[in-house]
């Protein structure tokens, strides 16, 4: 099965210099936990979730009216390629120790989000191992 | 499979008046996403998430210096028995569509914590039909 088969199509961005309170503004009124960052050129630059809102930005006392989430995204984005095979997905969450990708196509734009909750509906095997690798609850 | 066979046990806990501050660097400390809120009896009042911190706190504008766990909590927790069956937790993830539950002893104490990767740790099909279940991205 193909990443394509079953990754997230709808995916939401953010730009680099939107505000931490945008983006959480963002997150919660689309009920996702992940958002990429792209610049105005379409450039994949990082990647933000909720937690890192809450228990790095909070917690170090970033102010989320001003803090821009280019200070606080994860600039270490890890990738796959729509036309891949499931089964490489679950390998790269497992080695990394994650629970997202971000899927790519072959012009290097980003064309979906493959979470383990997707991965669960193409292989509980899959799923459940990238379970066990990922780091605590998160 | 019991439930406490492959529970969280060491359970970091915080009070009802702490700030959402301390939760989220308690949280980013101890690499957990979750905190039960216990009063100065023991008793068991709600569940505060990363989650929460980041669509409740930042995405309101709120400060997370001054505002109260209480004030943002999960108070509807859903709770099992440590000598259940692991399928009955499943079950019950499934219905509720959560990815979490609270583990007490007959006695009604808080013994434990059971997360969807731990449940991956006593079956992927079970952890994989919960994440199917559960609302996206959360």
């Amino acid at each position: 099965m193909k990443i394509q088969d079953i990754m997230s199509t709808k995916v939401e961005s953010i730009l680099p210099t939107a505000t931490l309170r945008r983006a959480a503004q963002k997150m919660d009124q689309l009920d996702i936990g992940a958002l990429p960052i792209i610049s105005g050129e379409g450039t994949l630059l990082g990647i933000i979730t909720d937690r890192d809102i809450s228990c790095f930005a909070v917690a170090m006392g970033h102010e989320p009216n001003s803090t821009e989430v280019q200070k606080v995204m994860t600039k270490e984005v890890f990738t796959c390629f729509e036309d891949q095979d499931i089964s490489d997905a679950a390998s790269l969450m497992e080695d990394k120790h994650i629970r997202r990708l971000t899927v790519l196509n072959h012009d290097n734009s980003v064309v979906g989000l493959l979470s383990v909750d997707d991965l669960a509906h193409g292989s509980h095997d899959l799923a459940g191992a990238v379970l066990e690798a990922a780091t605590p609850i998160h | 499979m019991k439930i406490q066979e492959i529970m969280s046990q060491k359970v970091e806990t915080i009070s009802p008046d702490a700030t959402t501050k301390d939760a989220a660097r308690i949280m980013h400390d101890l690499h957990i996403g979750s905190l039960p809120v216990i009063n100065a009896d023991g008793q068991l009042l709600g569940i505060i998430t990363d989650r929460d911190i980041c669509c409740k706190v930042v995405a309101t504008g709120r400060d997370a210096g001054w505002t109260k766990v209480h004030e943002v909590m999960h108070k509807d927790i859903t709770t099992c028995f440590d000598d259940q069956e692991i399928d009955a937790a499943a079950e019950l993830m499934t219905s509720q569509h959560i990815r979490r539950l609270a583990v007490l002893d007959r006695n009604n104490s808080m013994s434990g914590f059971l997360s969807v990767d731990d449940l991956a740790r006593g079956s992927h099909e079970l952890a994989s039909n919960v994440l199917k279940a559960s609302t996206p991205a959360h």
